[in-house]
């Protein structure tokens, strides 16, 4: 289906999400059991709340007043239609927690209220997990500005200490935390895919340079399933000739540390991604179209990046900023196409215009969708929810929500960033017989680059090239 | 000591003392606690600050969210600005304020005084006719529905005083001033504490978002 998908070197999207889909049904059975006592689970629960709360988390807790309007912002409440799902409620066994174990009022609460059990943890776990991308979209009509999203996060955290990640999550995060890889996606699998690509695609990677300006992450969506991705970044960054590389001791972009809330996990995987552009001395490091890495890279709290030699952009901010230079020469997309900003880069990242910009020097009729930018419709699968088994009708019946928005526009095409949401709305596409494209932006982008001087002579003829 | 006695004098002077402490434990409870810096580095170094245009802007809901939320918008704003005026404008309020203060301010006329309170009960109403009709959306708890009452005793007990309706009206009065004084003891530890909540949580949410070059 995807115009993209042109080269015959990989299958294309539809058969990559097919081929996922299969491998995470497996997921299930590689899931890790609890290991500890109910009460450590519990302790460790509690204990990993207390260590996260500061005074933000505090006043978050503290502020809401059951107004309801965050309820109609959210994908999951507007498709289900069900009070459970409402944000407000995703933060309401946090708020128990600190009531009785950091409030200034907790002599008061520990008098009134029970105490909190595992199972309270293992009930909310829907909620933290299956219905929550963490997209923020409630924070943008909170009439207090309570930031849901965050809470959830450290909710997140505090189900790794109970031991109550969901399965396919779980399998992921205890693949990555020993064996360091995703699905598999190991440097040696990376060294075959680039080795395929150069064979078959007569595309050339430069593996593991000593220095270099550039260093691109990958991700493991593109080394085990999409080789396209990677195919179209090497296609871009070799058009561009700009001096850059890819390492195979710090590739991946997937973080199952950040999507499980494991963040001792989000360290052991950024570290080394972080010592390597060091290493190569690198001046940017792009990082794959993979939405969460942003969050876990670019903007993690965590991480002293204001103090790092290298910037770190994502895929679509890189694209736009060599869109915007001019350094992208680009045939004519002559289509009309709607943008879909992923929430972790978009209202949570700030990425907004750089997509927009490589859209736009194709030429593309773009149409925004209406509720767009910091207002967008989440597509109900990031935050990892793409991959859990339980959350597949919250999953489907949102994705309707997009559909619309989407149709609205009058788009062929929709556009989007980021793997989990091109994997989601591939989803809903299949599902639904949706007659529109979806088209990655790094893909789009390498179909359209004009490698040869005839024909970039004349599309700069008629306008379309920057 | 009479009822209005009583209601006048240590009910109310003590309710307004548990007031003012129970907001100062609370708030120095809280913004007491530690703040988890945010290392990494700022899409503009110079735009966090940006985020404070959070505690203003966000007193309007984005267009994006007209349809969802401007009954309770609209009904909100109506119920917070008529309980003002009526807190602060009405000559007995006047005079209560003078004697514990000194200072003083004229007064609105008694037919406005009633109409703004009568404007407060029924947008107070109008509110929890639609938290009723629509379960789903608010996810009540019961403190929800003790705070409603809370705040609604005054109001009724006030307009019921003022026309001179229901009980003897020095009973109507020293009801009306209990209330009010239970309304005071109760704000620091409910939702109520949201009238100061509010700036501090829209600034951070506002900041963090800035960080990121996102308006929010």
């Amino acid at each position: 289906m995807s115009a993209t998908a042109t080269t015959q070197v990989f299958p294309s999207f539809a058969e990559v999400y097919q081929g996922l889909a299969g491998q995470i049904g497996m997921l299930r059975q590689m899931a890790p059991q609890p290991t500890k006592t109910e009460q450590k689970r519990l302790q460790g629960a509690v204990d990993t709340l207390i260590a996260d709360t500061n005074a933000d988390e505090a006043v978050w807790l503290e502020s809401c007043i059951h107004c309801g309007q965050c309820t109609t912002a959210c994908h999951y409440f507007q498709s289900m239609q069900d009070a459970k799902y409402a944000p407000m409620r995703k933060m309401d066994l946090y708020r128990r927690v600190y009531q009785r174990e950091i409030s200034p009022m907790r002599w008061w609460h520990r008098l009134v209220t029970k105490p909190v059990k595992l199972s309270d943890f293992e009930e909310a776990k829907e909620l933290i997990y299956d219905s929550c991308t963490e997209c923020g979209r409630c924070t943008m009509v909170c009439p207090m500005g309570i930031d849901t999203a965050s809470l959830v996060h450290h909710m997140r955290s505090a189900m790794v200490a109970a031991e109550l990640v969901p399965p396919e999550l779980a399998a992921l995060r205890m693949e990555q935390k020993h064996q360091g890889t995703v699905f598999g996606s190991s440097p040696d699998k990376l060294k075959e895919m680039i080795d395929t690509i150069r064979a078959q695609a007569g595309v050339e990677i430069p593996l593991d340079k000593e220095s270099a300006e550039v260093m691109v992450l990958s991700s493991a969506v593109d080394l085990v399933a999409n080789g396209n991705g990677l195919l179209a970044t090497a296609k871009i960054m070799n058009h561009l000739g700009v001096d850059w590389t890819i390492c195979s001791d710090g590739f991946e972009s997937a973080n199952f540390g950040l999507l499980s809330g494991d963040m001792t996990l989000w360290k052991q995987q950024a570290d080394p991604i972080v010592a390597a552009a060091q290493r190569v001395k690198a001046k940017t490091v792009v990082i794959a179209e993979c939405g969460h890495a942003y969050p876990a890279l670019r903007w993690n709290p965590m991480l002293r990046s204001g103090e790092l030699p290298f910037q770190m952009m994502y895929m679509s901010e890189f694209l736009g900023k060599q869109a915007k230079a001019g350094k992208l020469r680009l045939k004519p997309l002559e289509q009309k196409v709607t943008f879909h900003d992923p929430c972790k880069t978009g209202r949570r990242g700030g990425a907004f215009e750089e997509p927009r910009a490589v859209l736009k020097a194709m030429g593309a009729d773009l149409v925004e969708m209406p509720n767009n930018k910091e207002y967008n419709w989440c597509c109900g699968g990031g935050a990892g929810i793409f991959l859990l088994q339980d959350a597949t009708e919250l999953r489907d019946q949102s994705f309707k929500i997009k559909i619309r928005e989407v149709n609205e526009t009058g788009a062929e095409s929709v556009v989007v960033s980021c793997a989990s949401c091109r994997l989601n709305f591939e989803s809903g596409r299949q599902k639904n017989n949706w007659d529109k494209r979806v088209e990655s932006l790094v893909e789009l982008t390498a179909a359209h680059l004009i490698d040869d001087d005839a024909s970039a002579a004349a599309a700069s003829k008629t306008g379309a090239a920057q | 000591m009479t009822l209005l006695d009583f209601a006048r004098g240590p009910a109310i002077h003590a309710s307004l003392i548990i007031l003012v402490a129970g907001i100062l434990l609370r708030l120095v409870g809280v913004l007491m606690l530690t703040r988890g810096a945010d290392l990494s580095r700022p899409r503009d170094a110079f735009g966090n600050f940006k985020g404070y245009r959070t505690v203003l802007s966000r007193a309007w809901p984005a267009s994006e969210f007209n349809a969802a939320t401007v009954y309770q918008t609209v009904m909100a704003y109506i119920f917070h600005i008529a309980t003002l005026l009526v807190v602060v404008g009405i000559v007995p309020h006047i005079e209560f304020i003078t004697s514990l203060t000194g200072v003083s301010w004229p007064g609105l006329p008694n037919f406005i005084g009633v109409a703004l309170g009568t404007i407060a009960l029924v947008s107070l109403l109008a509110l929890i006719a639609r938290r009723l009709m629509h379960p789903a959306i608010y996810n009540s708890t019961v403190g929800d529905y003790v705070t409603w009452i809370i705040v609604a005793l005054p109001l009724v007990t006030g307009l019921m005083a003022f026309a001179h309706v229901g009980l003897r009206y020095e009973t109507m009065l020293a009801l009306h001033i209990l209330s009010s004084a239970l309304l005071f003891a109760y704000l620091p530890f409910s939702k109520l504490m949201h009238a100061f909540w509010f700036v501090f949580s829209r600034a951070q949410s506002g900041l963090a978002y800035a960080h990121k070059g996102v308006r929010i």
